[in-house]
């Protein structure tokens, strides 16, 4: 009788965060309108159904937000006490990859079938998950040790093995860096120090631009991600090669201009940029939508942002809030990363913008974290606030 | 729990991930506002698929409005990869009306290309059958191919054009501007496959058909001049026979005949035997060769014919009158010199008329000597024999002529019969007829007037210079020049009812010795007021090689035929 009442009183108290459900609603619906602007003209040629691919991924979208709605209710002690299975579980799936179940598309042996999802399924995406989970019960029981040097190289040693493995196996370097980025970010804001991430960017930067420089003095023989390197400094000397892509996606984000062509007036999508619904999607918004298309989704992710920040900030204990953070630095970095390819500020390379790109377990896994979030934001006590 | 610095921290990273989405931004505004213009326009060139509409090119008219050029409506048979829908069928249909190998038309058909062309040069018929059929695929597209009725009538003069329906020879160079006309042009959109996508409609340009020219050329005067020049060719076993026809008074030419001529319709195919062992560099030399225009490309030594110039010199600056008396030994002595007359005993005592009745070396040298290097260098030059005569046709060489500072006596002498240096057909013919027409160096050409499609025509003016001799000594040499043709050395030359004037030439090509000549006459008709004048130029015939015996016979019998037709029998008939 006691432990309804507490219930209850907890229930009545509990912080549901409708802008944040806003926000992904928004995000999740703008990007069906998108893709469906960006497709049906080859889905109609490939298919013979204009909303071929709107109708995947709305399925995908409906799957991820039931997910979501239970992953927001899931006793927050069961999400710690899976965050080792969820590990091994992707690490597994990986490999599967290599078996019967895995599947082949676009080149790259990335997917796998299960029985009973309408989609392939990415273990990448799985991963990004499993790390988030894992890294904020390890970094919740490690108290003040997370902000030693040991500490540090232990929280960035886990997650590791999956990003060797999504790499290795599923040639997949951006979901690699992903699953890297969700790790420094998280013992970044667990860590009590600004100096040794200082240090450490700008000998990332340094190194970057080392790459950048010997690639370009053509010192080695650089292969194929050389290559993306010289068609990145220079799209338009291999535009039928490596540059072909990014060259596309800068067509269509120079001709749609301020205002754009209007929404379904995108030339570019017309099979000029291969599969203009998955990672270019980001240009075909700019060529229709313009500037102010640009505009609006960048905003909308920085409003994403900002509203987990206030749900992690008040979260009630270090694991829900590492948890958030892990959600935000997944979603932005890969965000970041995306428009930074589309605009050609950073090399190429094969990276979905979330929530908006076609891809079922992107959005799946997308809107399980959200219910992390949601989660999270559940438990705070509204005198917290 | 204490999180103070943790949500710091948060916040430090929300803050700086947000920045770098506002920093894209920037870079977007970057890409739209800066880079946008540049980009859109290569978008726009990339969707867009121009398809020209070739223009109608003007045609060849001669000055009785025979066409000459014109052009054939023949069709391109392609097919578009990504619209065929039965691939079976359309390799039938193809293979079928075109008569083509199989293997050759599937190679094509499953090739995988935007455009892939089976076969150009289709007549209308066949490809209006395959477009009537209407098969996914194939596309059958019009298009203008040149197209020359009389096929080597005038074939070096008219030229004949390229794959583009550019002009590549002859007057089809010269006119390019006026005959080509504007193509017009089909802009579509198109997808990434080359697949219009209707949208905001076809963006049309119209073509503009190329004007039509009309030139001088009399295409019977040039059929029946070829078939003399064929004759001679045979008869005498020449290397070729050139016959030029003109209006001395305007510089309209009414034929010029450069034997053997080639098909128009076929230019790359060489006339003679052995082109099957000829290598590529050697068969295009000789494809050159023969698409030469020998009367203006060419130059030579005149010989005889040059003395008409030499006597204009000495009686236009009074050195000489047809009074004055010469003795001719059979040689004369120039500085260290024996140069000998064709007659080796000598024409004995001739007053100047007779010398050129004659064709007396001596007594030309004699003339020239009398002018002195100076006054003959002025008035070659007054007579505009160093500068080309502007001829309509693209090519023409200049004349090679010592310089006056390098001339002494004996090149002077040289010169004065028409030896030591060269000329052009053409710029004989062309310093002859304003000679013997009252002194006005005319132009020859071709080119009369452009008309185009609404009949609006632009008549074509040429420069004239009057007065490089007096009407005096024009008169006078047209005199001397006729007996040269009633009593003297052009007697073949003469047509019943007709007062010709003329001058033979027979000259040993270098080096000399060789054995080769080249026999020429120069006549022209009415002799006291010339309508029409005429040059026959054998080289290296066999036999036979003197000018009067077998190139007046072809002016003669030139002129028994034109003069009629050129309406000239008012004259004469008293």
């Amino acid at each position: 009788m006691e432990k309804k009442q507490r219930r209850k009183k907890e229930q009545a108290e509990f912080y549901f965060d409708y802008s944040l459900l806003f926000i992904v609603l928004f995000l999740i619906g703008f990007g069906l309108v998108m893709i469906y602007s960006a497709s049906s003209y080859t889905a109609t040629s490939e298919f013979g159904d204009p909303a071929h691919f709107l109708k995947n991924q709305l399925a995908a979208a409906i799957l991820g937000l039931i997910a979501m709605g239970i992953m927001a209710f899931v006793p927050q002690k069961w999400i710690a006490k899976s965050a080792l299975f969820a590990y091994f579980a992707s690490a597994i799936l990986i490999v599967l990859v290599l078996s019967p179940l895995g599947v082949e598309s676009h080149k790259a042996r990335r997917w796998i079938r299960l029985p009973g999802i309408p989609f392939n399924l990415q273990p990448a995406e799985i991963a990004k998950l499993a790390v988030i989970i894992l890294l904020a019960v390890v970094i919740s029981k490690m108290g003040k040790k997370v902000s030693t040097w040991k500490g540090f190289g232990l929280i960035m040693a886990i997650p590791i093995p999956l990003a060797a493995m999504i790499y290795v196996i599923t040639d997949n370097l951006s979901s690699a860096i992903i699953v890297m980025a969700i790790a420094a970010a998280m013992v970044f804001v667990a860590s009590r120090d600004y100096k040794k991430f200082i240090v450490l960017g700008l000998v990332a930067i340094a190194c970057a631009a080392g790459a950048v420089y010997i690639i370009k003095a053509g010192i080695f023989g650089g292969g194929f991600r050389g290559g993306r390197i010289l068609a990145w400094l220079d799209p338009e000397s291999y535009a039928k090669d490596q540059g072909f892509q990014t060259l596309q996606a800068l067509y269509a984000i120079g001709s749609g201009g301020v205002w754009g062509k209007g929404l379904g007036q995108s030339m570019q999508k017309l099979s000029f940029i291969p599969e203009s619904q998955n990672d270019m999607i980001f240009s075909i918004i700019c060529e229709e939508l313009g500037m102010f298309g640009a505009i609006a989704i960048i905003l909308m992710f920085v409003l994403l942002i900002w509203r987990m920040m206030i749900i992690a900030n008040n979260a009630p204990n270090l694991f829900s809030a590492m948890l958030v953070v892990g959600v935000i630095g997944h979603i932005a970095v890969q965000a970041v990363l995306n428009i930074a390819v589309v605009t050609n500020t950073i090399p190429n390379t094969g990276i979905s913008l979330p929530f908006i790109s076609y891809g079922g377990s992107s959005i799946l896994f997308l809107l399980i974290e959200i219910g992390l979030v949601f989660n999270v934001a559940r438990n705070i006590q509204l005198k917290e606030m | 729990m204490n999180l103070q610095f943790h949500r710091k921290k948060i916040t430090v990273l929300a803050m700086l991930l947000s920045l770098m989405l506002l920093l894209l931004l920037v870079r977007i505004g970057y890409l739209i506002c800066v880079k946008g213009d540049y980009y859109s326009e290569k978008a726009t060139k990339l969707h867009e698929r121009e398809r020209d509409i070739k223009a109608a090119r003007g045609r060849i008219l001669d000055r009785n409005g025979t066409v000459l050029a014109d052009n054939r409506l023949v069709c391109t048979v392609s097919v578009i990869h990504n619209q065929i829908e039965n691939p079976m069928q359309v390799i039938d249909v193809l293979c079928r009306e075109l008569g083509l190998s199989e293997e050759y038309v599937r190679k094509r058909v499953e090739k995988y290309t935007a455009l892939e062309r089976i076969q150009s040069n289709v007549d209308k018929e066949t490809g209006d059958r395959i477009r009537d059929l209407d098969i996914a695929g194939i596309k059958v597209d019009e298009d203008y191919k040149r197209y020359y009725p009389y096929g080597d009538l005038a074939s070096k003069v008219l030229g004949f054009t390229g794959g583009d329906n550019q002009g590549i020879l002859g007057l089809e160079v010269t006119y390019e501007q006026i005959l080509k006309g504007t193509d017009g042009q089909i802009l579509t959109m198109t997808d990434a496959k080359g697949i219009e996508v209707l949208r905001e409609g076809e963006r049309r340009s119209e073509p503009i058909a190329g004007k039509d020219l009309v030139i001088s050329l009399d295409r019977n005067i040039q059929t029946y001049a070829m078939q003399l020049a064929g004759q001679a060719m045979e008869t005498k076993e020449a290397t070729g026979v050139s016959i030029l026809v003109m209006n001395p008074n305007n510089g309209e030419l009414y034929a010029m005949v450069n034997y053997p001529e080639f098909n128009l319709n076929d230019p790359f195919t060489l006339s003679g035997a052995l082109e099957e062992t000829l290598s590529d560099t050697n068969t295009q030399d000789a494809l050159n060769r023969m698409w030469r225009n020998g009367c203006i490309n060419d130059t030579y030594e005149p010989g005889s014919t040059f003395k008409i110039i030499t006597a204009a010199a000495g009686l236009e600056e009074g050195v000489v009158t047809k009074d004055s008396s010469f003795f001719c030994p059979g040689y004369v002595i120039v500085e260290d010199r024996k140069i000998r007359c064709h007659k080796i005993k000598g024409h004995g005592s001739e007053d100047f008329v007779h010398a050129t009745m004659n064709s007396c070396n001596p007594v030309f040298v004699t003339v020239g000597l009398r002018l002195g290097v100076e006054k003959y260098c002025r008035y070659f030059e007054q007579f505009g024999l160093r500068t080309k005569t502007g001829i309509d046709l693209p090519g023409e060489a200049s004349t090679i002529m010592h310089k006056q500072e390098n001339m002494g006596d004996v090149e002077l002498a040289t010169v004065s019969f028409g030896q030591s240096f060269q000329i052009t057909p053409i710029q004989l013919l062309t310093t002859v007829s304003s000679l013997i027409n009252g002194g006005v160096r005319i132009t020859p050409h071709f080119g009369i007037k452009s008309v185009d499609a609404r009949g609006e025509e632009q008549i074509f003016h040429y420069s004239t210079r009057e007065g490089i001799i007096s009407g005096e000594t024009s008169a006078l040499l047209r005199e001397i020049l006729e007996k040269v043709v009633s009593e003297g050395g052009g007697k073949n030359g003469q047509v019943q009812g007709y007062r010709i004037g003329g001058k033979t030439a027979t000259s040993q090509t270098l080096p000399r010795g060789s054995g080769k000549y080249i026999a020429s006459f120069l006549g022209f008709a009415p002799a006291d007021d010339p309508r029409v004048i005429a040059l026959a130029i054998i080289n290296n015939p066999k036999g036979v090689y003197y000018g009067g015996q077998i190139a007046a016979p072809i002016i003669r019998q030139l002129f028994e035929n034109i003069l009629p037709y050129l309406g000239i029998m008012e004259y004469n008939y008293e």
